[in-house]
């Protein structure tokens, strides 16, 4: 009997989602409940214990006071950035990801150059916000802004033309066009990506700590504490399983509005042209002004006090240990990359109208993280300290980025074109090798971009095993810190500088300007769609 | 067309890529001589002696970082049934007597001189460093104010918002100050010292470098004290930018806020390559590790007779320093935490 291919696509994501994610999970609480220590836990306790369940509901605050704010900020500047056509756009799309790579640490002390007790804005204008939910709201604005912006720019450059049109003639104002047309149709990306920016904050380990104090502290800081310092697994474990539950429980609501939003495209995308009159300018202005003051500031804090650091600190750029560190962090994520893009694409293709596949791509966000890492270590003692598990950790932090990206990518693809490629006599993997494919691309390249940040960033990489010689910038950057000295300060920087511009120089080569005859720079697929795929099936 | 080229690109860039960086990474296969050598995110010492070790040994040595000091015991704990590493080095007087508790490491059988401090049967003391107040020497000039004599003055109003800590539960030098107040007040005066504490402006950071470089006022914080290492302002004139002859921050030795933690190497149950593994033991010991070590993990050499690196003479010993039997830290510690954060936290 053949197997249909399509019951192939989901095995792999389900072996590293279960094998890499679950099981760890499971094991350690098996770890936990088995053992002595068992007696002393409820499992109500995260919501008797007063301070525990301050702790979640503080959580739960933020992240939707999080979410509320970058929703309010992050939408007008994607329709400016979606609508008008100016110099340097997409540089300030790609710039856009950069406070994704910037070690947690080194991006506070950017945050507190300008805003703290000492800091350049901060002293001026007489204000200290440190230790206050504002400078905590401003940290998470700042790593999460971007992921709503980008998500915004993608969904607005296709909504289509014609119905906008439509509606102007018919006597819509612009705001209820808006309103009536291009809300509904962008919907399921700003909820897709509101619902990330939610579990970020919500289970937000390293950036509330620092900015907040330790009164923000979330239950994942607690977790930690139970599991890496005092071993209390049965404990840890419960508040673990219950953070699974509320977390699943965004996540799978996310994947019922998702399902619900999702329909195919029009293919005429509204053009973008030049602000015109001083009211588009001043927005174009506001905008930018925006992500100036919440994602950009802080990196130019970061780039300055680098730039005072002086010839030495720079000169450590040549030195072997920091070629070593950028030659692996070169390797590890480019390795990550292609593996979570493998995985990213084949649980995309598999997700279809399943509820459960959708809500599934979260996994790897929703759990917590220090439970995976020394679950790992039960489950895989003799791999533990191989090369091959550390990359796959950092691929399956990766992987989620491109799987939604490019599932959002097959929501809007029309399903005529794929069929007419069938018809035409196109083998399923030559139609979606030569139709859908291309179709997906500027989705699948936005979610590797997102991926490469996540890798280059190695979000919670440190709590698994590794080596002196596996060091990569950003545990350069961590080790540079734990020394105190001037010298170590400023190298940390610098390092830091060189993140971002290898970062940049990833975006750039992944986001790579399909330069088509329109001439036009990474013109949304969708706008050079009717042409495109006909040329190519002509050929076939 | 471009859209094609696309797609071959993005495939033929991912064979490629793994490939290539796959042959790369993959490590040509292991000599049987291996020895893993389980270590805790601060040490370090330099290359060259590590080579000549192995050259001396005829063992190569597989260094396996595991977070810090308390994690990595913890690591190791749940790993005993398969063991993962043959050698662990950083186990210190707080974490000593958990580590014998759970059975996870074997007698090494290194002879010790007397007379020189121990840390059991099982680890073989390498070398030690004490837990204590930095100042930033400016900072307290400028403000005008005396240095505080003793920790009860630290809760004066004059002193408010002086001093940042390291939270206990995420952090070995918060977790050895805590232990510091605990023997030099005695438990119930610690936890009164640290309530008027929180009343008194005290910062809690998650851990060292956030402390040190965030909220320091040396690195554009606020705060003139923090806890720390005795050897930092060593380091500080080691690591500074431009040549400096006294350093910027010195230490503050309070009865109750000094802590001494003397760390080691230990073999671990059923571990493999038992005579490469206390050869290492021994390296550790050896004349040029101990001389190394000063510089590159800032600790002071256990071994009397080895020399004193130039820098260190900025970082003067206290005459006199707390400690607690391990077995009472063991059987408390966490207890200690639980009731720390209680006080200064909720």
């Amino acid at each position: 009997m053949k197997l249909p291919a399509r019951w192939l696509l989901p095995v792999l994501p389900l072996v590293a989602l279960l094998g890499l994610v679950l099981a760890p999970l499971l094991r350690l609480a098996w770890e936990g409940w088995s053992g002595t220590q068992a007696q002393d836990f409820s499992l109500w306790r995260l919501w008797q214990d007063d301070y525990l369940r301050w702790r979640v509901l503080w959580s739960l605050a933020q992240a939707a006071i999080t979410c509320v704010s970058a929703l309010l900020l992050g939408l007008p500047v994607a329709w400016v950035l979606a609508r008008f056509e100016f110099w340097g756009r997409q540089g300030v799309l790609r710039l856009l990801m950069l406070p994704f790579v910037v070690p947690t640490l080194v991006a506070a002390m950017g945050v507190l150059a300008l805003w703290g007790p000492r800091g350049l804005l901060g002293s001026w204008l007489g204000v200290d916000l440190q230790d206050t939910p504002w400078l905590l709201l401003y940290g998470n604005l700042f790593f999460n802004l971007c992921l709503v912006v980008r998500a915004g720019v993608d969904a607005l450059s296709q909504v289509s033309a014609q119905r906008v049109a439509a509606a102007r003639t018919l006597g819509a104002t612009p705001w209820r066009a808006f309103w009536r047309v291009e809300w509904p149709a962008i919907l399921p990306w700003l909820a897709s990506s509101l619902c990330l920016v939610f579990l970020y904050c919500f289970s937000g380990f390293g950036l509330a700590l620092v900015l907040g104090g330790q009164r923000y502290a979330t239950i994942e800081v607690e977790i930690y504490t139970l599991v890496a310092h005092e071993l209390k697994l049965a404990e840890a474990s419960v508040l673990a399983l219950w953070m699974l539950l509320l977390t699943g429980g965004v996540a799978l609501a996310y994947a019922a509005i998702e399902r619900r939003l999702a329909a195919p495209a029009r293919l005429d995308a509204i053009p973008r042209r030049r602000p015109q009159g001083a009211g588009q300018w001043l927005a174009l202005a506001a905008a930018l002004v925006v992500l100036l003051f919440f994602c950009a500031a802080p990196l130019l804090a970061i780039a300055w006090r680098a730039s005072q650091a002086g010839a030495p600190a720079w000169a450590q750029l040549l030195d072997e240990e920091t070629l070593a560190a950028l030659w692996n962090t070169l390797r590890f994520s480019s390795l990550a990359l292609v593996a979570a893009t493998v995985l990213g694409l084949l649980h995309a293709l598999a997700v279809r109208r399943s509820l459960i596949w959708r809500a599934a791509v979260f996994l790897p966000f929703v759990v917590s993280p220090v439970t995976v890492a020394f679950g790992l270590l039960l489950l895989y003692p003799q791999w533990s300290a191989s090369l091959a598990l550390l990359v796959a950790a950092y691929a399956l932090l990766a992987y989620p980025f491109v799987a939604k990206s490019v599932a959002a990518g097959l929501d809007s693809l029309p399903a005529q074109l794929p069929q007419a490629a069938r018809t035409l006599g196109a083998t399923p993997w030559r139609s979606f090798w030569r139709v859908s494919l291309p179709l997906i691309s500027p989705a699948l390249r936005r979610g590797m971009a997102f991926a490469a940040a996540t890798a280059l960033g190695e979000f919670a990489v440190t709590l698994f095993l590794s080596r002196p010689e596996w060091t990569t910038l950003t545990t350069l950057i961590y080790q540079r810190l734990g020394q105190p000295g001037a010298a170590n300060m400023d190298a940390a920087l610098v390092l830091a500088c060189l993140l971002m511009a290898l970062a940049l120089l990833a975006f750039m080569v992944i986001e790579w300007p399909a330069t088509g005859p329109q001439g036009q720079f990474g013109r949304p697929a969708a706008a050079g769609l009717p042409s495109a795929p006909k040329a190519d099936l002509r050929h076939a | 067309m471009q859209r094609r080229t696309f797609s071959s690109a993005l495939a033929f860039m991912a064979i490629t890529a793994v490939t290539v960086l796959w042959a790369a990474t993959a490590t040509p296969a292991q000599a049987a001589e291996e020895l893993r050598v389980m270590v805790h995110k601060s040490f370090a010492l330099p290359k060259p002696l590590l080579a000549q070790f192995e050259a001396e040994s005829g063992v190569k040595l597989s260094l396996i970082q595991a977070g810090d000091a308390g994690e990595m015991l913890n690591k190791l704990i749940l790993t005993r049934a398969h063991p993962i590493a043959d050698v662990v080095f950083g186990i210190d007087n707080a974490l000593l007597a958990k580590a014998q508790a759970a059975g996870v490491l074997d007698a090494h059988g290194v002879a010790v001189p007397s007379g020189q401090p121990q840390l059991g049967s099982q680890v073989l003391a390498v070398d030690y460093s004490y837990v204590t107040l930095n100042y930033d020497k400016a900072a307290v000039a400028q403000s005008g104010l005396p240095l505080p004599k003793s920790l009860e003055d630290l809760t004066q109003p004059a002193y408010r918002n002086w001093l940042v800590v390291e939270n206990p539960a995420t952090s070995s030098p918060g977790h050895a100050f805590l232990l510091a107040t605990i023997a030099g007040l005695g438990e119930e005066k610690a936890f009164d010292w640290w309530a008027k504490m929180r009343a008194n402006g005290l910062k809690v950071s998650k851990g060292w470098s956030e402390a040190y470089y965030t909220e320091f006022s040396r690195n554009g914080g606020t705060r003139p004290l923090v806890v720390g290492y005795a050897t930092s302002p060593a380091a500080e004139v080691f690591f500074s930018k431009e040549k400096i002859s006294e350093s910027p921050t010195a230490n503050l030795f309070l009865k109750g806020g000094v802590f001494r933690q003397l760390e080691g190497a230990a073999l671990v149950k059923g571990g493999g390559q038992r005579p490469a593994a206390v050869q290492f033991l021994q390296f550790l010991r050896s004349p040029p590790a101990q001389q190394a070590l000063q510089t590159s993990m800032w600790m002071f050499p256990l071994d009397a007779q080895t020399p004193r690196a130039e820098v260190m003479r900025h970082a003067p010993e206290p005459a006199s320093f707390e400690s607690l039997p391990p077995e009472l830290i063991a059987q408390k510690g966490s207890q200690w935490v639980s009731r720390w954060t209680r006080v200064v936290l909720k």
